[in-house]
Formats: C-alpha cells, sequence, structure tokens
C-alpha cells in the first residue's frame, strides 16, 4: 500500500501548482502571447485581492458575485495600465519604430515603473502589514478525502483555472479577437497593413488578462486568508518561471509547468527541506533555459 | 568704506540673531533612531516611530530637564548598506549623543561597527542575535536572547510532560539561535528533539512541512517564527487536524497573530515579558497611549521600543548638563532596576538585560497569563 504521507504530499505540491497556473494563464496570455513585456501583473494581482477585501467588508456578496466584480474592476485596471504605460511607446508607427526592440522592451522599464507607484501607493493606503479577510468568506475549509485533505479552496482554484484556461484556448483558436491577437503578436506591422485595429487588440488583451490576474489575486487571498502590498511579488516570479519553461507563447505549456513547479517545490519540501524548495524551483528553470531554449512546449520564436 | 560700513552694520545686526539660533540649537539634546519606515518590515519599524513618539512625548511634557530631547528618524528598510550610511550620519551629527536600533540583527551589527569605531553609545530593542552585544562596549539591547528563552521554553514544555519536540524556525541568524539554544537545554534535560527544519521567511505555505511534522509524531511543536509567519503557520495547521500543542517564543507576541489566524491561534502557547492586561499602572498608560495613536494593543516589540526609548532618555536625564556620547555610555551601562513596561530592566557586565519572563497563551483570542 502507498503511503498516504506521500499522497497527502502530492496533493499538496498539486495545490500550490495549480495557484501557480492561476497566476500564470493572465501572465502568459499579456506577457507571452501577445508579445509585450509586462512587469505589473504581480500588482494587478494583489489590487485584485485589495479590491476584493474592500467589496468583502462593504457588502459581504457571496464569492460568485465577489470574484465578477473584481474581474470588471482588474479589467478596468489592465486597460488604465496600458495607457498608462504601453500606450506612449506606441505612438510613432512607422515601421523603424514597430519592428523597433528597443521600443517594445522600454516596457519594462514602464511597467516596472507603474507597478512600484501602485505597491507604494498600497503601502501608503492600506499599511504594509498583513490584512486579514473576514473569516466566514475565506475558502479554506478542510475536505477529507479518505488519508488525505484538501481544502475547498483547492476545488475552487482549481475549476477557475480550468475555466480560464478552456475559455482562453477557445477564444485564442476559435473567434477572430482569437485571431486578431495572435496575428499582432506574430507580427504588429502586418496586422495593421491587413486591417486589424492593432490598438483595439492591445488593450482587449491587457483587459482580458489583466482581469485574470485580478481574480487569481482575490481568489489565492481568500485561500489564504492574508493579504498584503508586496503579495504579488513572490506569484509573479513563479508564474514568469512557469511562462519561460512552458515555452511563453503557450498557456496550456505555462499552465503545466506552473503545475510541475508546485509538485516539485512540495516534493522538495518533501525530501530535502522546505528551504530549498525556492531552488529546485529555479533550478528547473536554468535546467529548462540551457537544454530546452524554445521551452518544454513552445514553437519558435527569436526572444526569450 | 562703503562696504566695509555695511559690513559691519550688516554683522552687527546679525550678530544677536545668531547667537539666539545657536544657542537654541545647542540647548536641544539629540537622539538618533535607526529603523525600517518602508519595505517589508515598514510596520514594524512604524510601530518603533509610534512607541517612541509616545515616551518623548511625555518626557519632554514632564519638564525632568530644562532643555528639549529631539529624536531624528531615519528610514533603514532593513538594508545593512542603509544601515551603516544611517549611522555615519548619526556618527557625524555632534549634537546626537545615542542611537537607538535597528530593528533586524543583521542591520544592528552592521551598523554597529561605524558606532564602535566611533564611540556612540547603541541601545537596540530587539536584535537579539548573541554577537550584536560582544562587538563592543557601546553596543546594548531591550530583548532577552534565546539564550535565555530557549532554555525557560525547554523547561516549561517537560514540565508540561511532552518529551518529543518538533522544531521549526525561520531560516535567519535568529531562527538558528532559536533552535540552538532550545534544542541543547531539551536534550539535558532527557528531552528529544524529534524533527528540526528551517522555512524560508515569508513562506506563505506550510502545509508540506506541517505534514512532514505530524509524521513524526512530536508531543508538542516548538516554533521561532514571527506573527505573519506564525498566523500562516496556525491556519494550515489547523486546515491539516494538528492537534499537538504549539510553543513559541516572544516574537511571536502580537495581537496581530490573533486577528489574522482568528479562532485557529488559541491554544498557541509563548513567553513574554509585556501583556497589556496587566494592571500594573505604566502598562495600563503606555497601552491607552497606544490605543489612541493606533486603535489596536501594542505587542511585545513596540513595549520593547517604548522601554528602550525610556532607558535612553533617562541616561541622558543621569548625565545631564555634562551629556557627552561617553558619559551616556556610563549611564546606561548603571541601568538597574529600570522599571518599564516590560518589567525591571538591568544590564549586565555584557550589557545584555535581565528581564523576568513570563508565560502567555491565547485564551478566547487574548495573550492571558498562565502559571504553570
Amino acid at each position: 500500500m502507498f503511503d498516504p504521507y506521500y499522497l497527502q504530499q502530492l496533493a499538496i505540491g498539486l495545490s500550490q501548482g495549480v495557484i501557480y497556473a492561476l497566476m500564470a494563464i493572465g501572465f502568459t496570455l499579456i506577457f507571452g502571447v501577445l508579445n509585450v513585456v509586462n512587469f505589473a501583473h504581480g500588482e494587478i494581482y494583489t489590487l485584485g485581492a485589495f479590491v476584493g477585501l474592500l467589496v468583502i467588508t462593504a457588502l459581504a456578496p457571496p464569492l460568485l458575485v465577489v470574484v465578477l466584480v473584481v474581474a470588471a474592476v482588474g479589467a478596468a485596471f489592465g486597460v488604465g495600465l496600458e495607457r498608462i504605460a504601453f500606450k506612449p511607446f506606441r505612438r510613432f508607427s512607422d515601421e523603424a519604430s514597430l519592428k523597433s526592440r528597443a521600443m517594445r522592451e522600454s516596457t519594462l522599464m514602464s511597467s516596472l515603473a507603474v507597478s512600484i507607484v501602485a505597491r507604494e501607493g498600497l503601502e501608503l493606503a492600506f499599511g504594509s502589514q498583513m490584512q486579514t479577510l473576514p473569516f466566514d468568506q475565506l475558502i479554506n475549509k478542510p475536505i477529507a478525502l479518505g488519508p488525505i485533505t484538501i481544502v475547498t479552496g483547492d476545488v475552487i482554484i482549481f475549476a477557475v483555472a480550468a475555466v480560464m484556461l478552456i475559455g482562453l484556448q477557445w477564444l485564442l483558436t476559435r473567434t477572430r479577437v482569437g485571431l486578431a491577437i495572435r496575428a499582432v503578436s506574430a507580427n504588429p506591422l502586418g496586422a495593421k497593413y491587413v486591417g486589424i485595429d492593432t490598438d483595439r487588440t492591445i488593450i482587449l488583451t491587457f483587459a482580458i488578462g489583466s482581469m485574470m490576474g485580478a481574480a487569481a489575486g482575490v481568489l489565492v487571498g481568500l485561500y489564504y486568508g492574508a493579504i498584503f502590498p508586496a503579495m504579488g511579488f513572490v506569484p509573479g516570479i513563479k508564474a514568469f518561471v512557469a511562462m519561460v519553461m512552458g515555452g511563453l507563447s503557450s498557456i496550456p505549456g505555462a499552465v503545466i509547468c506552473a503545475l510541475l513547479l508546485g509538485l516539485s517545490e512540495g516534493l522538495a519540501t518533501t525530501f530535502i527541506s522546505s528551504n530549498w524548495a525556492d531552488m529546485v524551483a529555479y533550478g528547473f528553470l536554468i535546467v529548462t533555459l540551457i537544454f530546452f531554449p524554445q521551452g518544454l512546449f513552445g514553437a519558435g520564436r527569436e526572444r526569450v | 568704506m562703503t562696504l566695509i560700513r555695511r559690513t559691519f552694520i550688516g554683522l552687527a545686526l546679525a550678530a544677536p540673531v545668531l547667537f539666539v539660533a545657536s544657542a537654541d540649537a545647542a540647548d536641544a539634546i539629540r537622539l538618533g533612531y535607526q529603523l525600517p519606515l518602508t519595505g517589508n518590515t515598514a510596520q514594524y519599524g512604524q510601530d518603533f516611530k509610534t512607541a517612541a513618539e509616545i515616551a518623548l512625548d511625555r518626557f519632554n511634557a514632564s519638564g525632568r530637564l530644562p532643555v528639549k530631547v529631539e529624536i531624528v528618524y531615519e528610514d533603514s528598510r532593513s538594508d545593512a548598506k542603509e544601515g551603516v550610511a544611517i549611522a555615519r550620519k548619526f556618527v557625524d551629527d555632534e549634537k546626537i549623543v545615542g542611537v537607538l536600533g535597528d530593528f533586524t540583527s543583521g542591520v544592528s551589527i552592521a551598523a554597529a561597527q561605524v558606532y564602535k569605531e566611533a564611540g556612540m553609545p547603541q541601545l537596540s530593542q530587539t536584535a537579539s542575535h548573541p554577537d550584536f552585544t560582544k562587538i563592543s562596549e557601546w553596543q546594548f539591547r531591550n530583548i532577552t536572547t534565546q539564550a535565555g528563552e530557549g532554555p525557560y521554553n525547554a523547561n516549561w514544555i517537560l514540565s508540561k510532560g511532552y518529551k518529543k519536540v518538533a522544531v521549526i524556525a525561520e531560516q535567519t541568524d535568529w531562527g538558528q539561535s532559536v533552535v540552538q539554544y532550545f534544542a541543547a537545554e531539551l536534550a539535558a534535560k532527557g528531552g528529544t528533539v524529534v524533527f528540526t527544519e528551517f522555512f524560508n521567511r515569508g513562506l506563505p505555505d506550510f502545509r508540506a512541512l506541517i505534514t512532514k511534522i505530524q509524521r513524526d509524531k512530536p508531543d508538542a511543536i516548538y516554533t521561532g517564527f514571527f506573527y505573519e509567519d506564525g498566523a500562516n503557520f496556525l491556519k494550515q495547521a489547523k486546515q491539516l487536524g494538528v492537534t499537538t500543542p504549539i510553543f513559541s517564543t516572544s516574537a511571536a507576541h502580537n495581537q496581530k497573530i490573533v486577528e489574522l489566524a482568528g479562532a485557529d491561534a488559541e491554544g498557541l502557547s509563548l513567553t513574554t515579558n509585556f501583556l497589556p492586561n496587566s494592571p500594573r499602572p505604566e502598562v495600563k498608560n503606555f497601552v491607552d497611549a497606544w490605543v489612541k495613536a493606533r486603535g489596536a494593543e501594542p505587542g511585545q516589540f513596540p513595549a520593547q521600543a517604548f522601554d528602550a526609548v525610556n532607558i535612553m532618555l533617562d541616561a541622558v536625564v543621569k548625565t545631564y548638563p555634562k551629556t557627552t556620547r561617553a558619559s551616556v555610555r556610563e549611564a546606561l551601562a548603571a541601568t538597574k532596576d529600570f522599571p518599564g513596561v516590560t518589567g525591571l530592566t538591568t544590564f549586565d557586565a555584557n550589557r545584555e538585560p535581565q528581564k523576568q519572563l513570563s508565560k502567555a497563551r491565547v485564551i478566547g483570542g487574548q495573550f492571558t497569563a498562565v502559571s504553570e
């Protein structure tokens, strides 16, 4: 008989992986699929959690309503972020600017700047300490499945991540909007020449991705029961690692790699020690970059 | 000629103004406080600042000195490089006669090298690393170290009949000292440490670690964490159905842990030297002032900061009017039975505070003194 201890550890690792995946989906849509360097996704996630706190304390609505409201606000944040940090770099539409890597990658700094301002703003408004969400709203009630224990949040987060993943795959491969997103990502100039409204497509992608980021923030906040202004940093890094390992442009690839990351961290804690868990995760990133420069699931692209 | 005359007139007019200004500035005695006001540990620094402001306002209102005392606050962000830069700045300011802080042992030790060279008394409210006060005769602290707390807790746990103890602590110098002193005493008194592991500070998910602890079936769990990690740990332990009693150090003594973990914090046992619901008048006064400023009860760290500032101010009073860095150091070293909110404080020959520890447990959402 397999020791239930290992089953429990696998379950915990998987649930960690699902949490990373939830963050990685929106992140990969903007950063990987649309091919726009965006380092403010972690703050969208944090903002989502804080908006969730405000909505819950003000109205105490059921969970589904909270997530929908936060997603809507997240979409608005996404549009705002795009307007402040990305739009100004697209004001020249001549061929040289559109092809320029420097123009494209300067959003690295502008998005980072927005993220710092957002984080410090939250610290000023809410303080840097952890805030608790109302206990009766948390999604961490234990569920016993034979010898192993999971919590309600594991099921909810898994379901939400699955819906996001399937929805996005459908959007990207079966709709005209998805076609436009892929066209803009492959060749912005070409997309423009064939009559795609590139600005609208980019704004829409930001709205969708940020919507997912904000929803992820509030769900993870409710899962752990604590939110704080710096909470987006570590998940942001993990999502980035999952995206790069998954081959940048592949959302299913990022999800699978997020699950792998969670599992490997769980197993590292089980067999080595908890403080080596991060090392294992980042070790995977280095191994992937050395042996699979295109990522595990990626098609070729010229840039990492 | 006119130029010279104008200059003279100008000087004559300016002279009284200059004189008054310099006399005013010379009168005020200045202290430095280096602490994290932004960054990851900002919440602690903000607490220290509030505590220091309460102490200073009271002191200046009491008229114990004919001159005012000022405190200069500098933000170290809990960064050792910043800490050293601030230390240089404080040392260069001739009017500063003593320094409080920093928050973490790491930054305090880094800054201490500067204070050692320059001969500036430094009193940290929280630096508990054993090496801190060994740096030079200028370093003092107002926190009992794990050398005192670890054995105290080991004996407490053994007296409850728990022999097999699992120990976890954060992966820092401080966390290492939590494990080291506790394990040594426990082994010496016939108990066994069945499990030891360190975790990275800020770990959101302790479940894999908790599952691992459960596998070794300890009688009790001893933990070295601060309240944020503590709250996560307690919540997730409850989720996984852990019923083993959990013990901790005074670092986890903060009402926030109850706020964050709610009912899951129930039964957490720890040592402390400050209980906000103590009936002693000085404690009540401080807690009232704190609640007015912050809205919630203070934890152990703000209380230590409050006492540290008062001990420093007391040293200034004792040396006045011959207040210099050296005389303040002498006065600090001579501190004996200082009545603070964290009990009576005496500095021993190694500039370590001797304080009375007491036992507390979370009962009904409150840290309650227990005698067992």
